[in-house]
């Protein structure tokens, strides 16, 4: 993460500690996860304990502490996604992720995580890609997902 | 000048100055209610949950913990009712279970009446009562350690688990620990934890006395309020 980010981030909120959830959330969205130096930096500049920010970070579930994948997949485990097979799907996307649940594949291109409700149960097994919600997905749904979200990405490399 | 409000605790009227919490009004009042993470000198956060008491209002009783509980001018309190010593009882239990090598801990189960634990212990050597991080913040400002994670991960460490600069070991925290005394036969090997009950010669004089702060020694492995 540059400086001139970070810079960007604290604009107008130095020295305000009731910022902090707010410039934790900018940090997580422009680089995916909360670097140490981040945290370290919000620290100073907005007069919060350092304990403290990375209390706050470690203990909401929207900000995460080690780099994620390009794409984020969220699969429910919910009760009603469970009775119709979520279990399956998981196990599909950890199989051709090659990670389990929580993890990061080693390219930085997923990060699979499971959920125990997105509540939408009418919709079940419900996956989450990148935001946009799948209903009823089956395993086989699943691994086209997977393939035509890393064949964008291959096309993309090639045309760049 | 200092206000002063009246309440009644255990059917005993007390004057206390306004401000005070229930659990030092008892204590100031020869009543024992089991606590452990209260520490006189610091802020009260409720975490032990032991220190419960029914607070009766508009003739319903509410339990809550008498450590983060004002008094108020009429205020009716129960700190030992069957209800409570259930309740305690049970609390006790959970806390011997998460933490059995600790005398503090053992000692408080035998007080609140534990006679045996039905939750499978888990060693975590740590009960979260958090006096090492408000002792940490509190008194030195240091703020070297504090609350990390959340739900079954939570645990007390230092920002990104490495001992900052700023930290002067200076052990308040091991000292506040009732982890730090561990039970008279020695630590307890793994899969050998047991409920220890060896001070239950102390609970007779508890019992006999029943809701009397009888300074007993059960408190010495925590600092009981009483003892400080």
């Amino acid at each position: 993460m540059s400086d001139q980010s970070m810079a960007a981030i604290l604009e107008g909120r130095t020295s305000q500690p009731q910022q902090l959830i707010e410039a934790l959330h900018d940090v997580q969205q422009l680089s995916g996860y909360i670097p140490q130096e981040a945290m370290t930096t919000l620290s100073q500049e907005l007069g919060v304990p350092l304990i403290e920010v990375y209390r706050v970070a470690s203990f909401y579930k929207a900000f995460s502490l080690t780099p994620r994948g390009r794409h984020v997949m969220t699969v429910c485990m919910g009760t009603a996604c469970h009775v119709r097979g979520a279990a399956r799907v998981a196990e599909q996307a950890s199989a051709q992720l090659g990670v389990e649940p929580g993890g990061t594949t080693s390219d930085g291109q997923f990060t699979l995580e499971c959920v125990n409700c997105l509540g939408a149960c009418a919709l079940g097994p419900v996956v989450v890609l990148d935001g946009v919600y799948h209903d009823q997905v089956t395993p086989r749904k699943l691994g086209r997902m997977i393939e035509s979200v890393r064949r964008a990405e291959s096309e993309d490399r090639l045309h760049v | 000048m200092e206000q002063y409000v009246t309440l009644t605790m255990d059917g005993a009227r007390a004057r206390v100055p306004r401000g005070t919490s229930v659990l030092d009004a008892a204590m100031e009042y020869g009543i024992c209610i089991p606590h452990l993470c209260h520490i006189p000198y610091l802020s009260d956060m409720g975490a032990c949950r032991l220190c419960i008491v029914e607070h009766i209002e508009n003739g319903r009783a509410k339990v809550t913990t008498s450590c983060t509980l004002r008094v108020q001018e009429g205020m009716v309190i129960r700190t030992n009712t069957e209800k409570i010593r259930k309740l305690r009882r049970n609390i006790a239990e959970l806390l011997v279970a998460e933490a059995p090598n600790s005398r503090a801990v053992q000692d408080i189960a035998v007080r609140c009446g534990v006679k045996e634990v039905r939750y499978p212990f888990r060693n975590n050597d740590c009960v979260l009562c958090g006096r090492c991080v408000r002792v940490c913040t509190e008194m030195w400002g240091a703020r070297a350690i504090g609350f990390v994670g959340r739900g079954k991960e939570r645990h007390v460490d230092f920002p990104f688990g490495v001992r900052p600069d700023f930290c002067k070991q200076c052990s308040s925290c091991v000292d506040l620990c009732p982890m730090t005394i561990t039970p008279c036969d020695g630590p307890m090997k793994p899969g050998e934890e047991r409920l220890c009950g060896k001070c239950e010669s102390q609970l007779q004089v508890t019992e006999q006395i029943p809701d009397t702060c009888v300074w007993c020694d059960l408190g010495m492995g925590f600092n009981c309020a009483r003892q400080a």
